[in-house]
């Protein structure tokens, strides 16, 4: 079932390379060997995730559509896991935290928004960002190391989020926002509320 | 004995050759260091260059894993000392991300993706940019409001910052020692004048200090007269056009007139003449 609001329904796609992820991989290289926090980080994936809002088709016509699309992903490397109810599972671990990095002001995708006119006659609104998802080993406050790695403060500390033109938001395995993207960093769950505070 | 300059090279840059023929150009001594050296070796040299290219292919985000390479602490400690450090396109992001720009070690900038009316991405193209009053020893040889042509290619230039009116806060201060222009003299320029949106249309962001300088534009790939746009007007294209004149009234051909010196070099000229009127840092 596709989570209904008053304006539409809103659904996560989650796009994960079929493969290991080179940029995940040196990014883990470099916070375990070089940040102070990110010693116990054990490991880290990057998920590309799109939110699509409007009127949308059945759940198995999105599938479809995602899959036959080139601005979406590539299903010869990448997988799409649908989310449409928060009720329903994520790709994110038990156990992982997600760190969601949005470019500030250019979380539209007018070009997805224009192919899905085109191929479905509704207008509807695609939002994307950047998830990473930390597992760190036992022991420690993870929320605490997730959140002092994500955001880019000094040479020694943050990695994930330039703040200075990147909003971020945190979440746990479980407790994942839908919707997550927001039209604006305010109203974004678990994400930067005031200018100045990440 | 010519200073010595290293050429800093992490993976991915790929820019590194070309700097160092401009180095060169301007009686400077020019060495590749690549990431794999021993630090040790790091501190011996006069001065620092960071080119362009793709460093770690661009991963998480332009320069942001090279800006935690430990070769990026030493060049800190360098600068403090005043050693002049450059970076150009892929090198600014280096810089801007490890904080040597404005400078005090937080990350108070980004090169944010361009914002470009109609179109997303990458962008390349000749742009006109305007020396403005500074610090800045890289544009010690300019006159304030002298325009030079040089080149852009990104997709990460736009200089922004999460605290409002910081950028031109910077600016007032004599921080943006580079920037955009159009034909005219007017002071916010539309795209593609401002190729990316950068905010304060800031092509380059340097210290206070003025020794460390983030350029977005390739002074580089403008080292040569005969690189210039044919689209390129003012006294760069015009010495462009009477120098080809001249050699093609000799017989010389096309080709003898490209190696003069272009636009770009005045950017290195700076750094030369700093070296040479001041001891080692």
């Amino acid at each position: 079932m596709v989570q209904s609001r008053a304006d539409g329904a809103t659904v996560q796609a989650w796009i994960e390379l079929r493969t290991d992820d080179p940029e995940a991989l040196s990014a883990l290289g470099v916070v375990r060997s070089r940040l102070d926090a990110g010693r116990s980080l054990a490991g880290l994936r990057r998920l590309r995730l799109f939110e699509l809002h409007g009127r949308l088709p059945a759940r198995a016509e999105i599938e479809a559509l995602l899959h036959r699309s080139t601005w979406f992903y590539n299903p010869h490397k990448e997988r799409c896991t649908l989310r449409a109810s928060s009720r329903e599972g994520s790709p994110v671990a038990i156990g992982e935290q997600a760190v969601l990095v949005v470019e500030r002001g250019g979380e539209r995708c007018p070009s997805a928004e224009r192919w899905w006119l085109h191929e479905t006659g509704q207008a509807i609104e695609v939002r994307t960002g950047l998830a990473w998802l930390l597992r760190f080993e036992p022991g420690g406050e993870a929320a605490a190391r997730a959140a002092e790695l994500a955001v880019v403060t000094g040479r020694a500390h943050g990695l994930l989020c330039n703040p200075n033109a990147q909003d971020h938001a945190l979440a746990a395995a479980g407790h994942l926002p839908l919707p997550w993207i927001g039209s604006e960093p305010g109203r974004r769950p678990g994400g930067a509320r005031k200018r100045g505070t990440t | 004995m010519k200073p010595r300059v290293a050429v800093v090279q992490f993976p991915g840059v790929n820019c590194e050759a070309e700097t160092a023929r401009a180095l060169e150009r301007v009686g400077l001594e020019a060495e590749i260091f690549r990431w794999m050296r021993p630090e040790s070796e790091f501190a011996r040299f006069d001065a620092y260059v960071l080119p362009g290219g793709f460093s770690y292919q661009d991963r998480v985000r332009g320069g942001a894993l090279a800006a935690k390479h430990p070769l990026v602490e030493r060049l800190a400690e360098r600068a403090a000392k005043g050693a002049p450090v450059l970076g150009i396109c892929n090198g600014a992001q280096v810089l801007v991300e490890a904080g040597l720009v404005p400078g005090g070690g937080a990350v108070e900038l980004a090169l944010a993706r361009n914002r470009m009316p109609g179109r997303a991405g990458y962008y390349a193209r000749w742009v006109r940019v305007r020396i403005a009053p500074s610090r800045c020893l890289f544009t010690s040889t300019l006159e304030a409001g002298t325009v030079l042509p040089l080149p852009v290619a990104h997709g990460e230039g736009r200089f922004t910052a999460r605290a409002a009116g910081r950028v031109a806060e910077l600016a007032a201060a004599g921080q943006a020692p580079l920037r955009y222009t159009g034909a005219g003299d007017e002071a916010s320029p539309a795209f593609p004048d401002n190729p990316n949106g950068s905010e304060e249309a800031v092509a380059g962001m340097c210290n206070a200090e003025g020794n460390v300088l983030a350029l977005m534009p390739h002074p580089e790939r403008a080292q040569d007269l005969g690189a210039l746009s044919r689209a390129a007007s003012g006294p760069w294209a015009d010495r462009r056009d009477a120098r080809l004149e001249v050699a093609l009234q000799a017989g010389a051909g096309r080709a003898a007139a490209g190696d003069d010196d272009g636009p770009g070099l005045a950017i290195f000229a700076g750094l030369a003449r700093h070296l040479a009127g001041r001891g080692r840092a």
